[in-house]
């Protein structure tokens, strides 16, 4: 009797479920245990890693960023966008010009309607004098008129370009290189 | 929607990702932490494992194509997890396998959370008998209440398989321990 119950207890053994939970399961029949409230630890230790896994990974994310922008190659390429853009820049606006520059130009190679018409009362005697002081006011008065106009001009696209590096840099160098 | 299937649609939403990441930890991390302790021996190997276990379920959790229950794809993490432990210890230890299996017994009793009684101490040495498949089998079965389907999923072995290992196994437990 006594050994028909020991019987049945042992076979009884493998078939229980746990209903405890499963760690007195495994207490009750492998004799392995866990630290006082370890699963709360354990469970802040999880979570704390992942914190800072997550932002080391955000820290590195943003160095690889400024590695990438750093690498001399993405330099080299940055300098030359920006001599190509300047150079065009100053291109454009000189080729934009090139008609104004020209107009005075050949105003100055032009006689007045005026002076032709003077020209043609003027006595034989005063045509050499007529002639110097016609050539002295058309040529050299025009000449030196169409030199401002150019130092003008000059100084106006200095302005411009200083003006378009203000801007390049106000929105971000890179950003206006690839757009 | 099944209360699994709401956690991982939670866990994919990166706002909703944390809260229900500490919620997932409540569920199963008892259960995993019991699964791992079995396969890796000790308590201090147990608690590294299951933290790298839960690290990676919260970095894989967009892999996860639910083609699978949520609870046989964690357990799969932590099994290969476990394994993956035991390589890099095998490796550091240049031991053969029996080696390791004598050790880990010896491991076991020092643990400072082993306290088991002379048949605990049994049937432990019982189940170390038994070949790797066959332990894990009958562990998943007994220990974690894992159903045949489950364990058959997490291991990728047939059922039919499954199940004469496990009453095979069960047998001889029986036999010994009646012994």
């Amino acid at each position: 009797m006594i050994k028909s119950t020991t019987d049945n207890n042992q076979q009884q053994f493998l078939k229980e479920d746990f209903e405890d939970g499963i760690s007195k399961h495994h207490k009750k029949y492998l004799g392995t245990k866990v630290p006082e409230g370890y699963f709360v630890k354990s469970k802040t230790s999880i979570l704390h890693r992942i914190k800072s896994q997550s932002n080391k990974e955000i820290i590195e994310k943003s160095n690889n960023q400024s590695v990438f922008l750093m690498q001399s190659r993405f330099k080299y390429m940055a300098a030359a966008s920006l001599v190509f853009i300047l150079s065009l820049t100053v291109w454009l606006q000189n080729s934009n010009k090139t008609e104004v520059v020209n107009e005075p130009y050949f105003e100055s190679l032009i006689f007045s309607d005026t002076v032709l018409i003077e020209s043609l009362l003027v006595d034989e005697i005063e045509v050499d004098a007529f002639a110097d002081a016609t050539l002295f006011h058309e040529i050299l008065m025009k000449s030196e008129l169409f030199e401002q106009k150019i130092d003008n001009l000059v100084f106006e696209n200095l302005i411009l370009e200083d003006s378009l590096i203000n801007n390049y840099l106000d929105h971000g160098l890179i950003e206006t290189i690839i757009l | 929607m099944s209360k699994d299937a709401e956690l991982v649609r939670k866990l994919k939403d990166s706002l909703l990702k944390d809260t229900a990441f500490s919620e997932l930890l409540d569920i199963y991390q008892e259960r995993l932490y019991w699964h791992i302790r079995k396969i890796v021996t000790t308590h201090e190997n147990a608690d590294d494992v299951l933290q790298n276990t839960f690290i990676r379920i919260y970095k894989g959790i967009y892999n996860f194509q639910e083609k699978s229950s949520l609870h046989t794809w964690m357990y799969r993490i932590a099994f290969n997890e476990s394994m993956r432990f035991l390589e890099k210890n095998r490796k550091k230890r240049h031991d053969n396998i029996d080696a390791i299996s004598e050790s880990n017994l010896e491991v076991l009793f020092e643990d400072e959370y082993f306290d088991g009684d002379e048949i605990q101490i049994k049937l432990t040495k019982i189940i170390n008998e038994f070949t790797d498949k066959q332990k894990r089998i009958f562990q998943m079965k007994y220990f974690d209440n894992l159903s045949f389907r489950k364990i058959s999923e997490i291991l990728e072995v047939p059922e039919s398989t499954l199940k004469s290992t496990y009453y095979t196994a069960v047998k001889i437990i029986e036999e010994k321990i009646i012994r």
